[in-house]
């Protein structure tokens, strides 16, 4: 099992001061899966649902100048690794001012006072006078079984929502739930295919949401009842959108709804929502545009799944 | 209004009375039958006022909610619009933003029915001439805040001769007094009136509440608080809160009219010790 790599410039910086500090807002262990074409960032996809899930997916021309790859498991390797310690070694490495690329490979290295040796990926890096190595400790490589139960894991989470609307201020969004999370512990997510987003946290004092109308949407979509009153409360439009088949609710805890919004910090140009029937979660699509333009940057992808605390009136 | 009803709020957990006349709004907190509190939210503060109704309506609702729910509806940096309404389907008090058709943010409190019996201060002048001073309100604040050590009871004393305001208080630690004295160039008493010496003590707990969570305009502005004593000792603190930098302001500045006052006025009654024991 062998990987060596070489960083781009970009690649440091996506990873350092993007994807890195989002993706360690959601979970500080995730899975690092290092295939030919593509290096993921996993979260939680194999454990229990109760906990929300994250794949983040970089092309690797985008990360890497070169890399060799090899392995018993079609060339694919993955290992659970702490997203702050990765993040603490790049930063680390980025303070050398240097001509020569990062270099980051797998290795394994005694410990101090140990006999046995361990796992590391090693991040080194040469300046005019001094080097860095930076060894980030992560787990044993997966095993065969693993690795294609992860792959079968990714393959099932990639099934889209029916109707996925898109939410192009982010920022109005995160402030809005900085304000309301005090409120209560859940939150319910209506998505219609009128293009409407709805979030409500109800207790029994008070209800507190905020609607979204008239967004793009991806996918089924619907015009909504020409007779509907356009003075009905959001609570009633939504009710009316599920009635005919045209929406669905769920509820999430505010936590995790809380904790996908970290995505932000990834700097996604738009995000998308849609409710995943089958799966019974609340899914989050970030979209990344090509810097300067409006075409989305398929190198990089990151989408969110919440689970859902109850299947809800719907 | 954030600022204006958070002075208000000097716990938790607590209930309001919101009373809705053709004037405008009146909310009020009570505690322990010692102390009162009331804001006036006057019509001319809103863009738009709408008065539908024969009775005076008047609900409770929780006063904590009701500021967290309006601090949810502004964003820092905008100027928002809220529509509020009374009463909703099941009688639940209504907000809803209407700055944007696209979103919108909205809440429905739910208010219960408010005690028939309020307990009321029935707050009279105490003789023929008022007895009443004007301090700056952040010299209020501070002198307040001062007192806390000494202990639990204060003793106010207002005497004519010569013109002075004195806060005394005596524990265990010390005594601790602070004086306000009226002449002619001291800008700390604004207002003076007193023809003869009274002197009433107030609980710390009840006095520190009227001062204890001023908005920082009251004390930037520093207008002045006025006190004035009544029947019985029971003392009314009157604060006044700038209610401006709006959209509404905006509107009306580029409307070409001048704009009426934009002032929320709070005050708190509070008995005297001795009226707490009877």
């Amino acid at each position: 099992m062998k990987f060596k790599a070489f960083l781009t410039d970009n690649g440091i910086s996506l990873l350092e001061k993007r994807l890195l500090p989002a993706l360690d807002k959601l979970d500080r262990t995730c899975v690092l899966y290092l295939t030919p074409q593509h290096t993921l960032f996993l979260h939680n996809l194999l454990s229990s649902s109760t906990v929300i899930q994250s794949v983040a997916q970089v092309a690797n021309p985008a990360l890497f100048l070169e890399h060799r790859i090899s392995s018993q498991c079609d060339d694919r390797i993955a290992l659970t690794l702490d997203t702050s310690l990765l993040l603490r070694a790049l930063r680390s490495v980025v303070t050398i001012s240097s001509s020569c690329p990062v270099q980051i490979k797998l290795v394994k290295k005694l410990p101090p006072s140990t006999t046995q040796p361990m796992p590391f990926l090693s991040f080194e890096t040469k300046g005019r006078n001094s080097a860095v190595i930076h060894d980030v400790p992560i787990s044993k490589p997966f095993s065969r079984s693993q690795v294609l139960e992860l792959q079968a894991a990714i393959d099932s989470s990639q099934t889209l929502p029916k109707t996925l609307v898109q939410i192009p201020y982010l920022n109005q969004l995160m402030s809005f739930m900085e304000r309301m999370r005090h409120v209560g512990d859940s939150l319910n997510v209506g998505v219609s295919k009128y293009g409407d987003l709805h979030l409500e946290i109800s207790t029994p004092m008070i209800t507190l949401g905020t609607e979204f109308q008239r967004l793009l949407v991806l996918g089924e979509r619907a015009e909504p009842p020409a007779a509907s009153d356009p003075g009905a409360s959001p609570g009633k439009r939504m009710e009316v959108a599920i009635q005919g088949g045209d929406g669905l609710m769920v509820q999430v805890t505010v936590k995790n709804f809380t904790k996908s919004l970290s995505c932000h910090l990834a700097k996604p140009d738009c995000a998308f929502y849609g409710i995943e029937e089958q799966s019974g979660c609340l899914v989050v699509v970030f979209q990344f545009f090509i810097p300067g333009t409006r075409i989305t940057d398929k190198a990089i992808s990151l989408h969110c799944r919440i689970p859902v605390i109850d299947t809800g009136c719907n | 209004m954030v600022d204006a009803l958070s002075a208000v709020r000097w716990k938790r957990q607590q209930d309001a009375v919101i009373e809705v006349s053709e004037h405008g709004i009146v909310l009020i907190v009570e505690e322990s039958a010692c102390l009162q509190a009331k804001v006036y939210l006057q019509r001319e503060l809103f863009v738009q006022y709408e008065y539908r109704a024969r009775d005076r309506p008047r609900f409770g609702l929780s006063l904590g909610l009701f500021v967290d729910c309006l601090n949810t509806f502004s964003a820092p940096g905008s100027s928002s619009c809220i529509e509020i309404r009374y009463p909703g389907p099941d009688m639940q008090l209504l907000l809803r933003s209407v700055d944007s058709l696209d979103a919108c943010i909205y809440a429905e409190i739910r208010t219960r029915i408010p005690d028939t019996i309020t307990w009321d201060f029935n707050f009279e002048p105490a003789g023929s001439t008022p007895i009443n001073f004007t301090v700056k309100s952040a010299a209020l604040k501070e002198a307040i805040d001062d007192l806390e050590w000494p202990g639990s009871s204060i003793e106010i004393t207002l005497q004519p001769t010569p013109p002075a305001v004195t806060l005394k208080g005596e524990g265990g630690h010390g005594d601790l007094q602070v004086d306000f004295l009226y002449y002619g160039t001291s800008d700390l008493l604004v207002a003076f009136h007193c023809d003869e010496e009274v002197s009433n003590r107030y609980k710390y707990k009840f006095l520190h509440a009227t001062t204890a969570n001023l908005p920082s305009n009251v004390i930037k502005d520093n207008r002045g608080s006025k006190i004035t004593i009544g029947r019985g000792g029971i003392m009314k603190v009157q604060h006044l809160v700038s209610v401006t930098r709006s959209l509404t302001t905006n509107l009306a500045s580029s409307a070409g009219y001048q704009q009426p006052s934009r002032i929320a006025f709070i005050e708190f009654f509070l008995k005297p010790e001795e009226n707490i024991d009877e």
